[in-house]
């Protein structure tokens, strides 16, 4: 793949060998090109996708492992894109992990083209995208930060934590609150005004 | 002991292997756990009681207590999760009885701190939970396979949870060894006849709802057949089970769930929010009966803006008319002249011609909205059922005085009339505190106090709004987002009178809040003057206070109205002006009594002082009994044995509740127990009462169908319990890498181990990993959730937990450090086996990429971490599986190791014990999620404060010192004050 142009920089190389793959037709929020490459998809510097279906698989379940030997070591990130298309998954899908899993290979399932699609489209999209959409995200409004907050104590619901906010008045007011103020909320029932309370005033370690 | 408790007993002992005992709800099961525990002798070896809650503790206890009639009985052990880990070999070793979490156990049978000699039995609450794959399935597995003599009795009182699902008793029964089921419904003979030789009086009192009630049930009743009927139009779910009364109850949630779990994630929004919208439509019909009028409206104030937009059935047209009957219970707007405004249109005309947006307008509009002569009517619907229990009470103490004048006439009267205990029981503990007041001070004193918290509420919101539109530039201010948001939905709506009966109810709260701030400042004075004027009545203090709160209040309304009198047509005045308007009906005695003097004197506030406090008296003479007791049924916490009440008001009708009163009756048969039962006629609450009797008696016949058609394996006793799956050769891994087929025969020759942090042992995994005959190691792990081998190490995510985790940043952080500390990192993705296996449907996937799809996620997740190997796996079984497939051509673990890694040096020292148990886990998930808390500064808030309660009160001082910055303590600190948005 040296004879790469700058042109074709921003597009998914796609091998000869996938022609008439209709997955093809999903790839459409980004440019691609038929090229000479080792790998199915050549989706940037150093990362590179084959693709494989689990009936194709079943036919023929040498066929990966000698596509995965071929890549050799050019790539920092070799995905195996595995389409899920028959009913009985659990057996090939386990040979297709091994042998994922034992050459080094980074395994995605899409359960339709299009989400085999979406999956080339979006790692060639976030090539250089930095990981702040999954790291923990800092602003978000007042009520969603106390609900996500406040419902990791089992049973809390939205409608709980409106209660509580309007109850007590502030996030401290409600943390310092007693069982029986608690209790006096309507929809609290007995169950969750102990977990509330016991999360507040149970130390955070247990032992001394 | 009724006989029949002792014929369960007989039964149940009788087979050395144990059973599974299925329970009438509200019959005594910790009477019967508490017997056994009676019968068990230290020289059998321990007993061990899995799955008790604290109250299933305390319950256990008391009845032990009572069974052994010794100053010092004897009592279960309570293993706590702290406890080091040689003193639990002890107490296993000891031969008592002891309650334990299944967690400690399973780890404790795993490291073989359970001496296998030392179990005589264990004993199972809640069976009705179990499954083949839950803790104590493995913990029963571990025990048959360590001890021959060992029991497994397990008790359920929820049948019709134990014929949820295909053969479930049956499964339960085999995945806990047994193979007895013991069935003992409510209409079982020997039930039957203990129960009802001698059966207490009963007293149904039938109350009429009134029509706004009424109104609001049928419009909740067409709103919920209307989202079944929706419900239904998707073909997704079995009809049969699709009905109103079904609806009633929470099983009917699991119901829906379990049908349509496998393609749950195939299912669009709407018909998910359909089902969400079921449960809450339910509550409605639960609250209706239970809350006061005011908390009602209050609540569906929350819920409209907590549902908001999402919801279907707010849109509903029967919907509409539960907002406009539940506030026609609380209020209605008048105009001027007493006509209530149907449409509005008029006034209308004049709003809609305003520019809204700026405060200014606002406050304008709110004038003009008075000016027309708008004001509120407050209507304050009591609880019919509320009058009902007064007459009620005052009948029983007639009738006790009549008994009693009898008795002094020298006839005998009942052998224990002395101790005559009215007990009331009541769904919640809200209820009975508001229960409780109503029979202090009346049943409209309660109402009052709570519209008057409503409007107070409302009056917070109104300053506060004004605040967030001031601010309204700042994008990131607090408290403007919803309180506005839902604003402009109304202002959207045609019909302005929304925004009429908002002016007007702020107009009503405003006075009521001036009124508090007011009485602040005159309280204590008019509380001197009082005690000047000799007002010395044996008045608790907060009553007494009370009363001057009143009489400042209204002193200052008078102060008011002479001042403002031309400018303001508030209610308020209307109100002083003209009492022929019946407007505050309930200040009417005290209004009348000022009116003549226009002025603010001394005696005026005294003479208010007076009347308030005849008031209060009247309704405390009014109390008919003197020992009254409140129960919620809610705390399930049995104490009519403590309390032994004679007469046995039941507020809220329950089943088990009703069975537990003929358990007591029948145990103490010398007691004359009367029981009124307070129904609402033709409610929800009576079709729902009698709907749990057909139920649970439908349960029990399809159970005696199942055990008569049960196929029970001849070693069901666990005896020959071994291995199952491991070493089936399995030719096509081989295959499929011909290269490594040396290595793979090498291996199974050897156990197999996997450590597993204790975490972990909540969900199945471990469990169906030892069935396949892996050994578990359960240790604390910092990092990943199971060790494969010194390379590998697997994080474990369900489907929910995977998406949870990506949006709460934990997943980035756990694969980092897995990256950073092993070889093979793997991120194992679980699907559930009932449930489908794939993300979302396609056709939700949308043309574009969306940064906040899974897609996208992974995608990324994958990019930042292209060492990181991906898992997915059908089920839990299919999990185990692979988990053998990986490890076949690897060393085995070490768990030493695997302890340490991630964990911080100066940690110090590494034990053995169950950390999990150390922790409290909510508190510490609920810290990390707290703005700015991150990561690498929760640990250190941990060591700072004991509690969240404490770290709520710290200065931000404190907090910067303990986060390491001021940034991030100051945005944790603002975010404990901020003030809450108060909505409408």
């Amino acid at each position: 793949f040296s004879t790469v142009s700058a042109q074709n920089r921003n597009a998914i190389l796609v091998s000869h060998r996938q022609k008439g793959n209709p997955l093809l037709k999903h790839i459409r929020n980004v440019r691609w090109v038929f090229a000479d490459v080792v790998c199915d998809y050549l989706l940037g510097q150093s990362s590179c996708a084959l693709y494989i279906s689990l009936r194709y698989h079943l036919l023929h379940p040498d066929y990966l492992y000698y596509r995965i030997r071929e890549l050799q070591k050019n790539f920092k990130l070799r995905v195996v894109l595995c389409h899920i298309d028959v009913e009985d998954v659990v057996k090939p899908l386990l040979e297709v992990t091994r042998t994922a899993m034992l050459h080094d290979c980074t395994l995605l399932c899409g359960w339709s083209l299009e989400e085999c699609g979406r999956y080339l489209e979006t790692i060639k999209a976030y090539e250089n995208k930095p990981a702040d959409s999954i790291r923990e995200q800092a602003d978000a409004d007042y009520l969603s930060c106390l609900t996500h907050a406040l419902t990791t104590i089992r049973r809390v619901n939205k409608t709980d934590v409106v209660t509580l906010g309007s109850t007590f008045g502030s996030l401290s007011s409600i943390m310092d609150a007693s069982m029986e103020d608690l209790a006096r909320c309507p929809g609290i029932g007995e169950r969750k005004v102990k977990r509330l309370y016991d999360t507040f005033h149970e130390p955070f370690r247990r032992v001394s | 002991m009724l006989p029949f408790q002792e014929q369960i007993i007989t039964d149940l002992v009788e087979d050395p292997n144990g059973g599974l005992v299925v329970l009438s709800s509200g019959l005594p099961v910790y009477s019967l756990v508490a017997s056994l525990l009676l019968f068990h002798n230290p020289s059998q070896g321990s007993l061990l009681i899995l799955c008790a809650s604290e109250t299933q503790k305390a319950s256990i206890s008391g009845c032990l207590q009572r069974l052994q009639q010794t100053p010092n009985p004897i009592l279960p052990i309570d293993i706590p999760g702290d406890l080091p880990s040689h003193q639990r070999t002890a107490l296993y070793a000891s031969g008592s009885s002891i309650f334990v979490t299944p967690r400690i156990l399973i780890a404790d049978l795993l490291t073989s701190r359970v001496p296998p000699s030392s179990v005589a039995g264990v004993l199972i609450l809640d069976a009705h939970r179990l499954s083949d794959t839950s803790t104590e399935a493995f913990i029963a597995r571990i025990i048959r396979s360590i001890s021959n003599t060992a029991y497994v009795r397990a008790f359920t009182d929820r049948p019709h949870s134990m014929v949820s699902g295909f053969a479930k008793a049956e499964r339960i029964m085999k995945c806990l060894y047994v193979r007895r089921l013991h069935l003992w419904p409510r209409f079982h003979v020997l039930v039957c006849g203990d129960l009802e030789r001698d059966a207490p009086e009963v007293v149904d009192v039938r109350v009429p709802m009134t029509p706004a009630m009424r109104g609001i049930q049928q419009a909740v009743l067409e709103t919920m057949d209307a989202c079944l009927k929706e419900l239904r139009k998707t073909n997704k779910v079995d009809v049969e089970d699709l009905t109103v009364e079904n609806g009633l109850f929470k099983s009917f949630d699991e119901v829906v769930r379990r049908q349509l779990d496998p393609i749950w994630h195939t299912l669009g929004k709407k018909t998910k929010q359909l089902v969400s919208d079921l449960r809450t439509l339910r509550k409605l019909l639960d609250y209706l009966l239970r809350y006061d009028a005011v908390t009602y409206l209050k609540y569906l104030d929350t819920l409209r803006v907590s549902e908001g937009v999402r919801s279907v059935w707010i849109f509903a047209e029967s919907s509409y008319k539960i907002f406009e009957l539940a506030k026609k219970r609380v209020f209605q707007v008048l105009q001027a002249d007493g006509v209530r405004i149907s449409n509005g249109r008029k006034i209308m005309v004049h709003q809609r011609s305003v520019t809204r947006g700026s405060v200014n307008v606002k406050e304008a509009e709110n004038l003009k909205g008075v000016d027309n002569g708008v004001f509120l009517e407050e209507i304050l619907e009591e609880a019919p059922k509320w009058n009902v229990l007064r007459e009620l009470l005052e009948e029983i103490k007639e009738r006790k005085e009549e008994v009693l004048s009898n008795q002094g006439n020298g006839l005998v009267g009942g052998a224990n009339e002395n101790n005559d205990l009215v007990l009331i029981a009541c769904k919640d503990e809200r209820s009975c505190l508001q229960l409780e007041e109503c029979l202090l001070k009346g049943p409209h004193q309660v109402i009052r106090q709570e519209w008057e918290n409503y409007l107070l509420g409302k009056v917070e919101l109104h300053s506060l709004k004004k605040r967030g539109r001031k601010r309204s530039q700042d994008p990131k201010g607090y408290g403007i987002l919803d309180g506005s948001v839902a604003r402009s939905y109304e202002n959207a709506d045609p019909t302005n009178i929304n925004n009429l009966e908002n002016d007007a109810l702020l107009v009503v709260a405003s006075e009521i809040n001036y009124i508090d701030k007011e009485e602040a400042a005159t309280g204590d004075e008019s509380q001197r003057l009082a005690t000047v004027k000799g007002y010395t009545k044996g008045k608790s203090h907060g009553r007494s206070k009370k009363a001057a709160k009143q009489a400042s209040a209204s002193r200052y309304k008078l102060k008011k109205s002479a001042v403002k009198d031309k400018f303001d047509k508030t209610t308020l005045e209307t109100a002083v002006q003209g009492a022929e308007t019946n407007f505050h009906s309930e200040r009417d005695l005290q209004g009348n009594n000022l009116i003549p003097s226009s002025t603010c004197n001394v005696d005026n506030s005294f003479i208010q002082l007076h009347s308030q406090d005849s008031r209060v008296s009247e309704f405390t003479e009014t109390k008919p009994v003197a020992h009254i007791h409140f129960y919620a049924l809610e705390k399930n916490e049995p104490r009519l044995d403590i309390w032994k009440p004679t007469v046995i008001i039941v507020f809220h009708p329950d089943i088990t509740f009703v069975r537990e009163i003929e358990v007591y009756k029948a145990e103490n048969p010398s007691l004359k127990v009367k029981v009124y039962f307070l129904f609402y006629e033709n409610s929800a609450e009576v079709q729902k009462f009698d709907a749990s009797i057909r139920r649970e008696n439908a349960a029990f016949e399809s159970l005696i169908r199942q055990k008569s058609l049960m196929m029970i394996p001849v070693d069901q006793d666990g005896r020959c319990i071994g291995p199952t799956t491991l070493f089936e050769p399995n030719p096509a891994i081989s295959l499929d890498l011909p290269m490594k087929k040396v290595g793979c025969k090498m291996t199974t020759e050897k156990e197999m181990r996997v450590i597993v942090d204790m975490r972990e042992f909540m969900s199945s995994l471990p469990n169906v990993l030892h069935q396949k005959g892996m050994k578990v190691v359960p240790v604390t792990l910092d990092v990943g959730d199971y060790v494969l081998s010194p390379l590998v190490c697997v994080e474990r995510k369900s489907i929910s937990d995977l998406f949870q985790s990506f949006a709460s940043g934990r997943l980035y952080h756990q694969v980092e450090t897995m990256v950073r500390y092993y070889r093979i990192p793997v991120l194992l993705i679980e699907f559930s086996q009932d449930k489908s296996f794939s993300f979302q449907p396609s056709n939700d996937l949308g043309d574009d990429i969306s940064p906040t799809s899974i897609i996208s996620k992974l995608s990324l997740l994958v990019l930042h971490f292209p060492r990181l190997r991906l898992v997915w796996s059908r089920s839990v079984h299919a999990t185990a599986e692979i988990f053998v497939s990986l490890k076949s051509n690897q060393d085995e673990p070490d768990e030493a190791k695997a302890i340490r890694v991630g964990v911080p040096s100066e940690d110090g020292i590494i034990e053995n014990d169950v950390r999990a148990e150390n922790y409290n886990a909510a508190a510490i998930e609920f810290l990390r999620r707290l703005p700015g808390v991150t990561d690498s500064i929760y640990r250190s808030l941990m060591d700072g404060c004991k509690n969240l309660a404490e770290l709520a009160v710290l200065p931000v001082e404190r907090l910067a010192e303990l986060m390491g910055g001021q940034k991030p303590a100051k945005m944790l600190r603002e975010f404990l004050d901020a003030k809450f948005p108060t909505m409408i």
